[in-house]
C-alpha cells in the first residue's frame, strides 16, 4: 500500500495538511503498543512495523519536496537511471547529452562555489575580504529569492497534476511530472548552494 | 561509507586541477553537473588542431571524494589520446578503476559526460563534424 492508500487519499499533490495530521493521531492511536500489550508477540511486532511505516508515510506525505519526490517515484522516476541511459544514448549516437540542469544555473552555481573557495582561502591566511563577503551576501539573496520562486512554482505545478489527474488527461499528466523533475533538479542545486553560502559567511 | 585506496589517492592529490583559457580555439570546456547530489564539474582539454591528440587536461569539480576522483582519472586518461581515443571512454572503466560503490556510479556518469561535452565544445569551435570517435573505436 503506497503513502497515499495509507490514509485514505488520492495521489495528488496538495494535501490538505491539518486533515493528514488528524488521521496520522487517528491511525497512530489504532497502532498503538499499549492496546497489543496482551497480544501474542508476533501481532506485537506487526503493530510495531505498521506503526514505524505510519511514521514514515506521513513524514513524507507532511514535507512538500519528500511528498513531491515520493509521488514521481511512484511515477517510476528514476532520475539517476534516467541519467545513466542519456549518457549511453550520447555514447552509441554521438549526440551531445542534454544536461537536466539549465547551463546558465551550471554556470553560476560554478562561480559561486569558486568565490566560496576563494574566501575559505582567504580565512585561512586570517583574511577576511570585505569585496567577497559582500558578492556574497548578494549571492545568498538572489539565491534565497529563487528558492522562494522554485517554491511558488512547484505549488503550480502541483495543481496542474491535481487537475490532470480530475480530468485523467495523460499527456498533462505526463507534462506536469517532467516540470517537477527538472524544477527539483534545479532546486537541489540551489538547496546546496544556499547551504554553502551560509556555510562560507557564518564561520 | 569507505572509499577505495584509489579514490582517496585522487581526492588527497588530485590530478590535473586547474583552468585552461576558454577562450582558445584549441580548449574545449565541458561544465556538466549531477541533480542527485548538486555536484558541478568543469573539464578542458587543449587539442593539437594538426594531430587532434589532447595535449593538455584541466579539470575543477565542486562534489564529493568520489566526483573528485573521477574527474580527476578523466584528466589522466584523456591526455595523450587523441579525440576518438578519448570518446571511447566510459563510466564502466572509471567505476572498475576506481571501485565504485553503486551509490557512486553517478559520479563516473558526470565524468564521462564532462569528457563528451569538452570534445563536443572543443569540435563546434572547430566545426568537426565528422565521426572520428566510430572508426577509431571499431579498430581496437
Amino acid at each position: 500500500m503506497d503513502y497515499f492508500h495509507i490514509f485514505s487519499l488520492p495521489t495528488k499533490l496538495t494535501v490538505d495538511l491539518p486533515a493528514l495530521e488528524k488521521s496520522f493521531y487517528a491511525l497512530s492511536r489504532k497502532l498503538h503498543p499499549d492496546r497489543f500489550a496482551s497480544r501474542p508477540a508476533a501481532e506485537q511486532a506487526a503493530a510495531l512495523a505498521e506503526s514505524s511505516n505510519l511514521n514514515d508515510a506521513y513524514r513524507t506525505l507532511k514535507d512538500p519536496i519528500a511528498r513531491t519526490e515520493y509521488l514521481l517515484k511512484l511515477e517510476g522516476i528514476e532520475l539517476e537511471e534516467q541519467s545513466k541511459a542519456a549518457t549511453e544514448v550520447a555514447r552509441t549516437t554521438g549526440v551531445a547529452k542534454k544536461q537536466i540542469v539549465p547551463p546558465d544555473l551550471l554556470e553560476e552555481a560554478f562561480e559561486l562555489n569558486m568565490q566560496l573557495e576563494e574566501m575559505r582561502m582567504a580565512k585561512k591566511m586570517g583574511e577576511d575580504d570585505p569585496q567577497l563577503r559582500h558578492d556574497l551576501q548578494a549571492a545568498k539573496s538572489a539565491f534565497d529569492a529563487k528558492m522562494s520562486a522554485t517554491q511558488a512554482e512547484l505549488e503550480s505545478l502541483w495543481s496542474k497534476w491535481d487537475a490532470a489527474l480530475d480530468t485523467n488527461n495523460a499527456a498533462a499528466k505526463t507534462a506536469a511530472r517532467d516540470a517537477m523533475v527538472s524544477l527539483l533538479n534545479r532546486r537541489s542545486y540551489l538547496r546546496n548552494l544556499v547551504r554553502d553560502v551560509n556555510e562560507a559567511l557564518e564561520t | 561509507m569507505a572509499y577505495s585506496d584509489k579514490v582517496v589517492d585522487h581526492y588527497e592529490n588530485p590530478r590535473n586541477v586547474g583552468t585552461l583559457d576558454k577562450s582558445s580555439e584549441s580548449v574545449g570546456t565541458g561544465l556538466v553537473g549531477a541533480p542527485e547530489c548538486g555536484d558541478v564539474m568543469r573539464l578542458q582539454i587543449r587539442v593539437n588542431p594538426e594531430t587532434h591528440v589532447i595535449e593538455d587536461a584541466k579539470f575543477k569539480t565542486f562534489g564529493c571524494g568520489s566526483a573528485i576522483a573521477s574527474s580527476s582519472l578523466a584528466t589522466e586518461w584523456v591526455k595523450g589520446k587523441t579525440i576518438a581515443e578519448a570518446l571511447t571512454i566510459t563510466n564502466t572503466d572509471i567505476v572498475k578503476e576506481l571501485a565504485l560503490p553503486p551509490v557512486k556510479i553517478h559520479c563516473s556518469v558526470l565524468a564521462e559526460d564532462a569528457i563528451r561535452a569538452a570534445i563536443g565544445d572543443w569540435k563546434k569551435k572547430n566545426h568537426v563534424t565528422e565521426e572520428v570517435g566510430v572508426a577509431v573505436a571499431a579498430a581496437h
